[in-house]
């Protein structure tokens, strides 16, 4: 993939970005109500006709519409999201004081998920009955779980029951860990029931056998040879990943008491704060293209057979072909 | 983790969700109850999801405010509990004979903690604020309409000059949405107000953690205590840190796991079970002003016949609905403000659960007929009343359900309307409804004039709160000379007057007081409320030791 491709792919991202803005603009326009008692409003307010004059001007709702949206596609231009309605500070400084706990909780759900997939799959990949099949069952329980039940779960054990682990707030270490759990576990149990199936088709393959007529070990075999080929599926699940993270966190955070996007988004959304909605709903977009990018940057790190082909061809290539031919890079670096 | 495990976890989990497990929190500590205050220690308060926005009193008309920012802010005036009037920050006060001059006498040797001195110009700085259209402020500004111009006298006196004579302007002072803030920051950097409040009060701004605790430090030179505190110096406590928790169940359990010291908004269930629980107490105020209500629409059929209105209200049983849905821990409202709010009118008339007088009343308005549902009908049309609601708070849904059964009993169909917030304001701003449901805390009986006086109907230029569209000649000559008469007696009689008129003219069926449902651990002491709205007050709680 040369840079003009990354180019491409990254037009590509700002026409979806613009999309999303222009629809969300449009969104708001077509939401019945006047966004100006959404700023001094609540059922408990009861703002006076000069307060409600002064909001209308402020925020330009005033002016024709045509003239509304070209100013707010030339401010967006130079990254400024508007002012929030509820909160009357700019979206960009509150995406900004938000943001840091959900990476961090996105961040260590994501690790924890990967890590727990895959020491899972190798160690429960064509094992007997009851490994294997206790794995399973496990597996779809968390994989069905509703992440809002699996936090309550989590807390009557280990907060409530245990006081092992603090209910709220994200004040240390040790309030990460229910949250970054709760997140990561039906997270982790789809990855690891997908890296487990592709790791069991790759074990059952010539190379593998050959592997271990060297006399390598069961370990070595699962982790340097199965492994390393069934990463490519597994790359294929980053959207499912990412989703899932930004998804959870609207839950997570609101059920964990604690800072971050996902919470702010809900109160947006309640509040018709559509500034902060529009807001993260752009940078979710970002991510999304983003994190894809990475992921067709990586295939052919992660499979050398890919390095020139496209990224959209390397995944038919691996969808086809997945581990159906042995190679040779392989049976070189063993 | 073994599946045995794994089940045995399931088990207590699933115990501990129904209420049925015993979260053994081990009580911490003495009981406070019968011990002296202590200093020091953080005091950790559970709150529910409504985060304020931003920390300027003037700009903010939500219910937690009043118990967030009370530390802050000291008010000019302070309502005792018994519904009279002292000194906040003013000393006292002259009201002029024709209500429209009050001079007030300022306390002296107050300081903000900027290091501020506080004096009249600086209050005058205040009103300003509050009035200016660019604060944009919700409710204070309107609250203090009247207001028109003051002047310096001296260093520590002001002379207000209103516009109309407002009886209730006192009142409205002692609330917290009319703090004092620090007269230096309004002038030199009113943009800061949102993000760093600077006030007189017993406790600092600290930090503000957004979408998660607000926490405050103890201001060490507090001496300006209003008299109703038994604590005239600077607070007990260190300092305070507000917690917004989203769920009932992490609030409550959060309490009993000795992640809080105290919460607010004690989930209504749970209020038999914490009564009970070793270690914890419950304790709750009620709060002023209108009761939650469902507000009848006089402007259209069918609840333009004032008959129709009389029946409708009595057809509803209000206790049962109220006890069912609070778990007994509402108070059922037997008028158009609550019993807490001053110019309560106790002698008023009932308003009776009387399903047969429904049933005469709508005979006698004619809606005789009745369909093949069993509603009744006049000339064909059936008694219809529709009730836009946007199911965001579960036990409104609740109440408004319990009240459509009740009125189908004697032939009313209600028909409730699920509707987005956005929908329910719009329809709300043109009339388009029958039924809508509310409420309106307030110190003041005010709150009579601002829901159902003719002056306060929605028109193109202004959106106005008297959502019932009651225009009654006799009550708004009631309600306009209660605001403005400066004879307490007289305000009494004229108010009392007028809740009695309201039962005849059956604008609302009110339904509950609100009451601030809190409960602590025992190691806390001296919880006390404030009267102005009812809200926690932290003058003189304390933390007993571990």
């Amino acid at each position: 993939m040369d840079v003009a491709k990354i180019g491409v792919r990254l037009a590509a991202g700002v026409g979806v970005a613009w999309g999303a803005a222009t629809l969300t603009f449009l969104a708001v326009q077509i939401t019945p109500g006047d966004p100006a008692y959404a700023i001094v409003g609540g059922p408990e307010a009861n703002p006076s006709p000069e307060v409600i004059a002064q909001v209308r001007a402020e925020y330009g709702f005033d002016q024709p519409l045509l003239v509304q949206y070209v100013r707010y596609l030339g401010r967006l231009a130079v990254g400024d999201l508007g002012t929030s309605y509820r909160l009357q500070s700019p979206v960009t400084q509150v995406l900004g004081e938000q943001i840091g706990g959900t990476v961090q909780l996105a961040g260590v759900a994501a690790l924890l998920a990967a890590v727990l997939a895959v020491v899972v799959a190798v160690f429960t990949a064509r094992r007997g009955p009851v490994v294997r099949g206790g794995a399973t069952s496990i597996e779809l329980f968390l994989a069905s779980s509703p992440s809002f039940w699996l936090g309550i779960l989590l807390l009557s054990v280990f907060s409530y029951a245990l006081h092992w682990l603090p209910s709220v707030g994200n004040a240390d270490g040790r309030a990460l860990v229910l949250p970054a759990l709760t997140l990561a576990l039906p997270i982790a149990a789809v990855l690891s029931q997908v890296l487990r199936s592709s790791l069991e088709e790759v074990l059952e393959q010539p190379f593998i056998t050959t592997a271990r007529a060297r006399g390598l070990s069961d370990a070595a075999v699962r982790v340097r040879h199965g492994l390393r080929h069934s990463l490519i599926p597994l790359a294929t699940m980053t959207g499912f990943v990412v989703g899932g993270l930004l998804g959870g966190t609207v839950i997570v955070e609101s059920l964990f008491t604690r800072q971050g996007l996902g919470r702010t988004l809900l109160a947006a959304v309640n509040a018709k704060d559509m500034p902060v909605v529009l807001g993260v709903v752009l940078l979710s977009a970002v991510v999304y293209v983003v994190v894809n990018l990475v992921v067709d940057l990586l295939y052919p790190v992660l499979d050398p057979r890919l390095k020139t082909v496209t990224a959209t061809e390397a995944r038919e290539t691996v969808t086809a072909n997945e581990g159906t031919e042995t190679t040779e890079t392989e049976e070189v670096s063993a | 983790m073994t599946t045995r495990r794994r089940i045995a976890a399931l088990t207590l989990a699933t115990a501990l969700l129904a209420g049925l497990g015993a979260c053994a929190a081990e009580p911490g500590g003495s009981p406070a109850a019968d011990t002296k205050p202590v200093a020091g220690g953080t005091l950790r308060v559970g709150e529910n999801a409504d985060e304020p926005t931003l920390l300027d009193p003037h700009q903010l008309s939500t219910t937690n405010t009043t118990t967030l920012l009370r530390p802050i802010f000291d008010t000019l005036v302070w309502q005792n509990t018994d519904g009279s009037f002292a000194g906040g920050l003013a000393d006292s006060w002259d009201v002029s004979p024709d209500g429209l001059e009050y001079t007030f006498h300022l306390r002296e040797g107050v300081t903000f903690h900027d290091g501020s001195p506080w004096n009249a110009a600086g209050l005058k700085a205040n009103f300003e604020h509050i009035i200016d259209p660019a604060t944009k402020s919700p409710l204070a500004a309107s609250y203090i309409a009247p207001y028109r111009s003051s002047e310096v006298v001296d260093e520590y006196t002001l002379k207000v000059t209103l516009a109309t004579p407002y009886s209730a302007f006192l009142n409205v002072l002692a609330q917290t949405y009319l703090s004092i803030v620090s007269p230096k920051q309004i002038v030199e950097a009113p943009e800061t107000i949102a993000e760093h409040p600077i006030g007189s009060g017993p406790y600092k701004f600290h930090k503000w953690v957004k979408g998660e605790s607000i926490s405050l430090v103890r201001n060490e030179d507090y001496a300006w205590a209003p008299k109703e505190a038994k604590n005239q110096g600077a607070p007990y406590l260190d300092g305070i840190t507000f917690t917004f928790v989203p769920e009932d169940a992490v609030r409550y359990n959060g309490l009993l796991a000795d992640d809080f010291d105290i919460i607010e908004w004690t989930p209504p269930q749970n209020v038999a079970q914490i009564e009970k629980k070793e270690g914890f107490s419950f304790t709750s105020t009620d709060r002023p002003g209108h009761p939650f209500s469902l507000w009848l629409n006089s402007e259209r059929a069918p609840f333009d016949d004032v008959a129709v209105r009389q029946a409708f209200v009595a057809s509803i049983d209000r206790k049962d609905i109220v006890d069912t849905v609070s778990f007994g821990q509402w108070e059922v409202s037997n008028g158009y403000i609550t019993p807490v709010t001053p110019d309560y009118a106790e002698n008023a008339s009932a308003i009776d659960f009387d399903p047969d007088r429904a049933n005469e009343l709508l005979d006698e308005a004619g809606w005789t007929g009745r369909d093949s549902q069993g509603y009744r009908t006049k000339n064909g049309e059936r008694l219809t009343a529709f009730l836009p609601h946007t199911g965001t708070v579960a036990q409104t849904t609740q109440i408004i359900e319990l009240a459509q059964a009740a009125a189908k009993k004697v032939g009313f169909d209600v028909q409730i309307q699920l509707v987005s917030t956005q929908e329910a304001t719009d329809r709300a701003a043109v009339g388009d409804y029958d039924l809508t449901s509310g409420i309106w805390t307030t110190n003041t009986a005010d709150v009579l004039w601002i829901r159902y006086s003719s002056d306060n109907i929605t028109t193109p230029e202004r959106r106005g709160q008297n959502g019932s569209y009651t225009r009654d000649d006799e009550l708004d000559g009631l309600l306009d000379s209660a605001r403005q008469t400066t004879d307490e007696a007289e305000r009494a009689s004229l108010y009392e007057q007028a809740q009695e008129r309201l039962v005849e003219l059956a604008p609302a069926v009110p339904l509950y007081v609100r009451p601030d449902l809190v409960s602590h651990s025992d190691r806390v002491g001296g919880v006390t409320f404030e009267s102005a709205y009812g809200a926690l007050w932290f003058q003189d709680t304390w933390l007993a030791a571990e």
